[in-house]
């Protein structure tokens, strides 16, 4: 009998599990496989190619364009990560307090969450483009009347404005959650004690929600560095390549730029410095969090 | 060390209930005062104004001579024990009990010196390194007091600090906290819905029902002279029988009648000729389950006040035996000597000691003779 609902739920279980190991095996662990193989020949997208070993990987470090959109992407997830954590942060505290309309507000700045990337670049094109200078205009500002994506100069800041406005959603909806996680006689204990504003924040808070700051700084760092949808759609990586990121630049040169294998060893590259850094992040904050 | 005022207290919630109804009073320098009452009668939120961790809607509240109205927490010179502790769960034992000296610039080795006495003093040296997680409910509850003692607090304000721990070590915590009152030698305001705990702690028990003071009085005083039928039910346990009876004149002499048994009330009892008002009238007697004698020699001394008695059911508690049962047709409990246990659905002759009787008014259910 025990034996019988066993087998029932062990064939259920393999029923469940099998498909999805072979698609993820077919659609994700074969083309990681396929593109390892690729970056080691010559391949250009299309027609014949040869193996040229490690070749690639050597070009790869010499390669001034590559080079550069290290330097940006790096710079733009970290100038990033620090700006949509804060400002997260500051939203989280602030839609934790007792307000009004707390959950009609809570709705409101996570709604940019569900729109995609894509959407969000041609949205912020379309108004640094025509609303943003013609304000300047209106107000007459000289600084303001020139579209920031016009120049290499503030082209990186427009695209830090637009990701950094829609990853706050999921990051304040994080920090939400931790804060709700502190008891609140802990808080009146603070009180008492004399803990109030920033001291609440820096002796209390901050200690108590560590393990949700970890998430979001990892969170964060992996997804803008990955950053892609709103470089097509904001920027299309430029002015003069000023805003190319890896990902971007791995697309644009392998895809239409004949250089398939080549960016699929600049693929590999990446997705090893990728998980470096996240597992380097994990086990640093986690050594920094409190063991509660 | 300081006394409190409380005059004319009142505590409306944003929602518009009115929780806390014009309190009135006076919390004397050094005193032990028990806040008691049933679930939700407004004892924690008269707590937590005294703390200054809720607003206070109307009234007004002194610590010392100082009117703390609108007095952070921080700055009322008192220190609070939680119900569930409320420890800092990511600090260690002792920054737990430093953390607030740290934040009033208190220097190290003064800080160092108070943990370590009261440490002593709580029986937590062994466990200054651990994080709160790492302790038991009873280590966790000394913690939380050592943090309020290094404070050295005017008044020490404790919300059902015990309802968390078991039977046995809340006996035993009960002690050491009252222990802890005479070491320290300041006000101590406690709250609790266990009448056994405000009986066996409080200096004074201050006895609240639906955010209006019932009686403030001291436990022996509650237990024999309570005001109200609220105050007599609430303490004392078994609870006090109340059994709805009539008073009939004759010349001087006042009875009260129940089940065909006719009980005079002791003249001395009498003050003021209270009674000439309630001839005639319906009153609830209070009689409490140790004023019931079952012995031959109490039997035989008071033929007159002898009231049948069928037994329901006993329950042994060890010297003495709980006996149920109904008197016509209303539930009484009473005590008795285990070696006089009744058998159960036996019908027995008990004489009720009159002396020791309570009269209340129907109406108002005040107390009209005790
Ligand atoms: N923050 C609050 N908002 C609204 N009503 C509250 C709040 N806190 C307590 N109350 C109400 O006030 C009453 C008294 O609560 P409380 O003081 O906690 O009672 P007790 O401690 O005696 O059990 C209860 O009816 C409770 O529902
Ligand atoms: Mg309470």
């Amino acid at each position: 009998m025990k034996d019988k609902l066993n087998s029932n739920r062990s064939r259920t279980f393999l029923a469940i599990t099998i498909p999805i190991v072979i698609l993820f095996f077919v659609f994700n662990t074969m083309a990681v496989i396929q593109g390892f193989g690729y970056s080691l020949t010559n391949f250009k997208g299309f027609g014949g190619y040869d193996f040229v070993g490690l070749r690639n990987y050597i070009d790869l470090f010499s390669d001034e364009r590559i080079i550069n959109s290290y330097i940006f992407t790096f710079g733009f997830a970290i100038i990033c990560t620090i700006l949509v954590n804060i400002i997260s942060l500051v939203l989280a505290l602030g839609l934790s307090s007792k307000i009004r309309a707390q959950g009609a507000l809570r709705a409101i700045y996570f709604l940019p969450n569900i729109l995609g990337g894509l959407v969000i670049g041609y949205v912020f094109n379309f108004f640094f483009t025509y609303i943003l200078p013609g304000i300047g205009e209106a107000i007459n500002s000289g600084a303001l009347s020139n579209s920031l994506l016009a120049s290499p100069k503030t082209a990186w800041f427009a695209l830090v404005i637009t990701v950094a406005w829609q990853a706050v959603a999921l990051n304040t909806l994080i920090y939400i959650s931790g804060l709700q996680t502190v008891p609140e006689d802990v808080y009146e204990a603070g009180a008492i004690d004399g803990a109030v504003g920033f001291k609440k924040f820096k002796n209390i808070t901050f200690p108590l929600i560590m393990p949700f700051f970890t998430i979001n700084m990892v969170l964060c760092m992996k997804n803008f560095l990955m950053v892609f949808d709103q470089v097509v759609s904001l920027t299309g990586g430029g002015p003069a390549r000023s805003t190319e990121s890896i990902s971007f630049l791995i697309y644009s040169g392998g895809l239409s730029g004949g250089a398939f294998g080549y960016q699929s060893a600049n693929a590999v590259i990446f997705f090893v410095v990728i998980v470096t850094i996240s597992i380097f992040q994990l086990r640093f904050l986690n050594s920094k969090e409190e063991q509660l | 060390m300081a006394s409190i005022s409380i005059r004319n207290l009142n505590k409306t919630y944003p929602d518009g209930v009115e929780v806390i109804d014009g309190l009135n009073l006076e919390i004397k320098d050094k005193e032990f005062i028990v806040l008691v009452g049933p679930s939700g009668c407004g004892k924690s939120t008269t707590l937590r104004m005294i703390a200054g961790l809720e607003d206070i809607t109307g009234g007004e509240l002194a610590i010392g001579d100082r009117v703390v109205n609108d007095v952070q927490p921080k700055d009322r010179d008192i220190a609070m024990v939680f119900q569930n502790y409320a420890l800092y769960p990511h600090m260690t034992v002792y920054k737990n009990m430093a953390f607030g000296l740290e934040l009033k610039k208190v220097p190290k080795d003064e800080i160092d010196q108070k943990i370590k006495e009261a440490a002593k003093v709580l029986d937590l040296e062994k466990y200054l390194n651990r994080k709160p997680k790492a302790l038991s409910g009873g280590q966790r509850q000394r913690v939380a007091l050592g943090r309020a003692m290094v404070r050295n607090p005017a008044v020490f304000l404790l919300d059902e600090p015990l309802s968390n721990l078991d039977a046995k070590l809340r006996t035993q915590m009960r002690t050491e906290i009252s222990k802890l009152h005479r070491k320290l030698q300041t006000t101590f305001v406690y709250v609790t819905h266990d009448q056994t705990e405000a009986m066996t702690m409080g200096d004074r028990i201050v006895v609240l029902k639906d955010g209006k003071i019932q009686q403030v009085d001291t436990p022996e005083n509650l237990y024999n002279k309570p005001a109200n039928i609220f105050v007599a039910g609430f303490i004392g346990s078994p609870q006090m029988n109340f059994i709805n009876s009539k008073v009939t004149q004759e010349g001087s002499k006042y009875f009260i009648k129940i089940d065909g048994c006719t009980l005079e009330i002791p003249a001395g009892k009498n003050k003021n000729d209270i009674l000439s008002k309630y001839a005639g009238k319906e009153v609830v007697v209070g009689i409490r389950p140790e004023d019931f004698h079952l012995d031959q020699a109490f039997i035989e001394m008071a033929p007159k006040s002898l009231i049948d008695v069928k037994i329901d059911l006993t329950e042994m508690m060890g010297a003495e035996v709980y006996c149920y049962g109904k008197i016509d047709d209303e539930a009484i409990i009473f005590r008795a000597p285990s070696r006089f246990r009744p058998k159960e659905q036996e019908e027995i002759v008990v004489a009720i000691d009159v002396n020791k009787i309570h009269l209340f008014d129907k109406e108002t259910t005040e107390s009209i003779i005790i």
